[in-house]
């Protein structure tokens, strides 16, 4: 009873503070129920993080950040003066928490925790005193009243408290929003699993972050994250460079803590990471070449390295957006949970307090180490990462009702974000089953979009017809190149196998997708590399399109986001070759088609559908026939120094392969011809190219390492076939391997 | 330390009884509080790591690292002020030991003289003595009078931009290619001396991705949205009639301005709380440029040059 009578006082406590906030700012209540796109940086840092602090940034504080967002010029850490070309709509700083945290709380005198009064009154000696401590510390909690002195901002002394402080200050409703956030930077043996974190409200912040000190599981951040959420303090984490992770930022199969990933896990994943950057200075992580060699634009400021080590590289398996999607799907569909319903964001990670989103004015993003044209292009890799590599800042796109802090937070959790490379393209994504092609014609189809479908982010509606339908738009950057194409990237699983598709659904011009190659042509280059200029005389202002999946599948799994590329435009490299009067540097690319993607629509086939699909076998099924795996022995004599004649049975595709006695193995032959680039990835070690790496056989396994992450498979023989199993292919036997001949 | 844990909790149950004997339900909540479970757990730490390490007491004094009680809480509250669970007696232990081991090492460190000539070191300082600066005590509370002077000297300060109200017909290049302008001039001809809301305005361009009329908007709003060059030509344009083409980021535009409102400094009633966190961020700033010119004064500067004399 009394239970409800304090959450119906709380209630009314809430409604009373909600609309004395609305009447008190009359001025911000242009809510649009159709949603702008705000533009904002979700990861800045500044002097006041140690590592800025050492690279030369050593004055310009969160306040500088904020002032540099809303247009005001400031000092780049080299002297010189900077301004941003057009104010964001909003901007969490995100000081390394290590900084603000416990340890050097301990380690400075100026300590809040030992100077706050609070902790004369929690100083106790005697048992009598521990008691009355007790009494104090117990009537609060009773009452739920949290001890002012820990929770207050404005506490002064503290490097966190003072940067909500400085958030608060700079943050107008209606205008520019900021957030109290802070990065969790947990790097285990230099394998990047940072963390920004972002809270709805400064009012609840607790008194000090959970920094990579305290823990540098994940595991443990989301713990400590549901416990702020219980105490009514609303908050989220953005991942980043999961591209530099090692492949630990997505995996499969164990956690952080060497667990088994279980449904509690992908729902704590799920809770607390709605987003990840899939652009910022440090590369790109929605894919790469290698996961994905039948995209010709995966190859995208691409930055592969353990952050500290020179001359290191990382794991692609488990470092990339689309492929974690892919995986997700198939646990989804194997093990009935998904943790990788995540969407995107673009952001900085500059430690220059600004950062730079154009490429014709680009500044660097690392202090001293890149502040001029010169020290960019001289070549210079500094603790692994090469400046010539690093680019701008990527942007963080959201569609929310008005610019506040409640409306981006919850654009933010429920994903109707996107993500760009650093330019301004607006661009939305609607998912249903009754959208017509008419309806684009329409001034207030954006009103009809959300009443028949679900915006990014979301999941399709109950299945209403034969496939979906999407609506995609995109506008470009008013200062900036003009569109060349609107891609829908679509992936599926079936039977533990994951597959991805890219559809050109909108361009510019009157190109025609080649029937031959099933691919639309470039739109063109108008970059002029010497003098570092380019033309809108390509490309469209606005695409737009309906599209339907061609290809649905109603019992399969499937995810689909959209991608917006820009026409060609001289990369920031060639604007400072310009600068300098040489030539554009070689090893990078020398025009880039910036780009925008938007968070995915996830499809969820019901049960009854899932129960159409022929379903594959499972090692589970074969054991129960009474098949046994080739043991070691067994499986030497079946395939060392032989060529296995494969059929993917998900595919159809027969392919060979040939386990050479030196250790090696080589795909041959795919369907009778030697195997394309493109197709030697696909047979039995999907995702990722080159048909050679070397293997070995282990615990009765055929072990393939192939870009430092190893493939098992495990042969079966039932009476006298054989069937091959793969280790990540989530428990179905997908290959049928006939009796192998002797190579020659 | 199960067993004292309960003890404990039983033993603080009279006391709350004794303050809240009208939620006796809450007591047994109490039993499994954090705080409690945390303080006790840091006494009995306390009493242990003593009998554990008698041995400090015979190393000489400068290797001595003393943890007092209040040290045990302050690592305790600020585990807790995280919103934490309370520390296991493990993960307390090894609390202990990071603050022993950074002890340790600094203490090291200082005897090898390492603090000194590190800019890291120097930089670190001297960001916290402009920490401690900031924090200079300044007057929080001025008087209107005082603030009405000072915003006298500074309208600039509060100056607010100018804004106006306009309609729009736009041309797209998606539909005319480089004919845009052309389009664009020749629906002009039809426009000139027409009102603002002449009916058949719409139906001369192509149909716009975001607005026809946009309200009361600065030039920064709407370099945001059309691009700077489309914002510094409108923000120039009389009201009144239609002007153009003009070009945006998107193509061409015939322009209709229905209100232009100038840059003016607002009246102090209408801002005085704004004008009031202004001055206290500029007596913030002057303290700490005095604060520094102080300690400047206290040194002189020998220059390569001024060595030689």
């Amino acid at each position: 009873m009394r239970r409800t009578w304090r959450q119906r006082f709380l209630t009314t406590t809430i409604l009373g503070a909600g609309l004395f906030g609305l009447a008190a700012s009359p001025a911000f209540a242009q809510r649009n129920p159709e949603r702008n796109a705000y533009f904002g940086q979700t990861h800045q840092h500044t002097s006041w993080s140690l590592d800025a602090y050492i690279i030369g940034n050593t004055l310009a504080g969160p306040e500088d950040a904020y002032k540099y967002a809303i247009g005001q010029p400031i000092r780049h850490p080299a002297g010189y003066m900077i301004k941003i070309g057009r104010p964001l709509d909003f901007e969490g700083v995100t000081d390394h928490s290590e900084y603000a945290g416990m340890m050097s709380l301990a380690n400075d005198p100026s300590s809040p925790i030992s100077k706050l009064p609070i902790a004369q009154k929690l100083k106790a000696k005697t048992q009598q005193e521990i008691n009355k401590v007790f009494q104090y510390l117990a009537a609060s909690i009773a009452k739920q009243q949290p001890i002012k002195e820990l929770t207050d901002p404005k506490v002064a002394g503290t490097v966190w408290q003072q940067n909500n402080a400085i958030a608060d200050k700079y943050n107008k409703p209606g205008k520019f929003t900021t957030f109290c956030a802070y990065e969790w930077t947990s790097m285990p043996n230099n394998q990047n699993m940072h963390r920004n974190v972002f809270f709805k409200d400064c009012a609840k912040v607790p008194v000090a972050p959970f920094s990579a000190l305290d823990s540098d599981k994940a595991e443990d951040l989301w713990a400590w994250m549901n416990d702020q959420r219980k105490a009514g303090n609303e908050v989220l984490a953005i991942s980043h460079n999961a591209n530099l992770s090692n492949g630990l930022m997505f995996p499969v199969d164990v956690d952080g803590k060497g667990r088994p990933i279980d449904s509690a896990w992908a729902r704590e994943r799920l809770a607390n990471e709605p987003l990840t950057e899939i652009k910022q200075v440090k590369g790109t992580s929605e894919t790469h070449p290698d996961l994905s060699p039948n995209d010709e634009f995966a190859n995208f400021e691409i930055m592969n390295y353990l952050i500290g080590i020179d001359n290191s590289s990382a794991k692609l398996i488990g470092g990339y957006a689309r492929q974690a999607y892919l995986d997700g799907l198939a646990m989804q569909d194997a093990r009935g949970y998904n943790p990788y319903k995540f969407g995107f964001v673009g952001a900085g990670d500059s430690h220059n307090t600004a950062a730079n989103f154009t490429q014709s004015n680009y500044f660097g993003d690392h202090g001293l180490m890149d502040a001029t044209p010169q020290s960019r292009l001289a070549g210079r890799i500094e603790s692994g990462m090469n400046i010539l590599e690093t680019g701008t800042s990527g942007l963080g796109g959201v569609w929310a009702e008005e610019n506040t802090r409640a409306s981006i937070f919850e654009a933010m959790q429920r994903k109707e974000t996107f993500g760009t490379s650093g330019v301004r393209i607006k661009v939305r994504l609607f998912g249903g089953w009754e959208y017509q092609p008419e309806m684009l014609k329409q001034k207030d189809w954006v009103k009809v979009a959300y009443a028949g479908g679900v915006p990014m982010g979301g999941d399709l509606p109950a299945v209403k017809g034969k496939a979906p339908s999407f609506i995609v738009q995109a506008v470009k950057d008013p200062e900036d190149g003009n569109l060349d194409r609107i891609q829908i990237v679509k992936g599926w699983t079936k039977n533990g196998q994951t597959f991805e598709k890219i559809y050109d659904v909108a361009w510019s011009g009157g190109r025609k997708i080649d029937p031959a190659t099933g691919k639309l042509p470039p739109v063109g280059n108008t970059v002029d590399i010497l003098n570092a200029t380019y033309k809108n005389t390509i490309g469209a202002v606005e695409l737009k399109q309906v599209w339907t999946d061609p290809d649905f599948d109603p019992a399969l799994q499937a995810v689909y986001y959209a991608r917006v590329l820009q026409i060609p435009t001289p990369r920031w490299s060639t604007y400072d070759a310009k600068k300098l009067g040489v030539l554009p540097p070689s090893n990078v690319a020398s025009t880039i088609q910036e780009r925008a993607w938007t968070s995915p629509i996830w499809y969820t086939p019901s049960e009854t559908a899932r129960a159409t699909a022929s379903r594959g076998l499972t090692v589970a099924e074969l054991k129960q026939r009474g098949a046994m795996a080739l043991d070691e022995a067994q499986l030497k004599e079946f395939a060392l120094g032989k060529t296995l004649k494969v059929r993917n049975t998900v595919t159809g595709k027969n392919f060979d392969i040939l386990y050479g006695a030196d250790g090696r193995r080589v795909v041959t032959e795919v369907a009778d011809k030697a195997p394309s680039a493109a197709q030697s990835f696909e047979v039995m070690h999907n995702g990722v190219t080159g048909s050679t790496a070397t293997y070995i056989i282990r615990d009765g396994q055929l072990v393939t390492t192939i870009d430092k992450t190893p493939f098992a498979v495990t042969v079966y023989k039932l009476d006298d076939k054989y069937f091959g199993a793969r280790s990540n292919e989530f428990g179905y036997v997908n290959y049928e391997v006939e009796e192998p001949k002797i190579a020659n | 330390m199960d067993r004292s844990t309960r003890g404990t909790a039983e033993r603080s149950d009279s006391v709350s009884d004794a303050t809240l004997v009208t939620q006796p339900s809450i007591v047994r909540r109490l039993a499994n509080e954090p705080l409690l479970h945390f303080l006790v757990v840091g006494l009995i730490l306390f009493v242990v790591y003593d009998r554990l390490h008698p041995d400090l007491e015979a190393k000489s004094e400068s290797n001595r690292i003393v943890l007092t009680p209040a040290d045990f809480e302050q690592l305790g509250v600020t585990w807790l002020a995280q919103g934490r669970a309370p520390p296991t007696p493990a993960e307390m232990q090894s609390l202990i030991e990071l603050k022993v081991r950074e002890e340790v090492l600094y203490r090291e460190a200082l005897a090898l003289g390492l603090d000194k000539n590190d800019t890291i070191v120097k930089r670190r300082l001297a960001q916290k003595m402009e920490f401690l600066a900031e924090g200079a005590s300044i007057d929080s509370d001025p008087s209107t009078d005082m603030l009405r002077a000072w915003f006298k000297d500074n309208p600039q300060r509060f100056s607010l931009p100018p804004r106006v109200s306009f309609r729009h017909v736009y041309f797209s290049p998606d539909q005319h290619g480089e004919r845009s302008r052309e389009a664009a001039a020749k629906a002009m001809e039809q426009l000139a001396g027409r009102p603002g809301d002449f009916q058949d305005a719409a139906a001369l361009g192509d149909p716009f991705m975001d607005r026809d009329y946009y309200g009361d908007r600065s030039a920064e709003d709407m370099a945001k949205l059309f691009g700077s060059n489309f914002a510094r030509e409108v923000a120039g344009l009389k009201p009144g009639r239609w002007h153009g083409p003009i070009e945006s980021g998107y193509g061409w535009h015939l322009v209709f301005i229905d209100t232009s409102v100038p840059s003016r400094v607002p009246d102090f009633e209408e801002i005085e709380p704004e004008i009031k966190a202004e001055w206290i961020e500029d007596q913030r700033a002057q303290a700490k440029r005095k604060a520094y010119e102080t300690m400047r004064a206290r040194y002189q500067v020998v220059t390569p040059e001024r060595a030689k004399n």
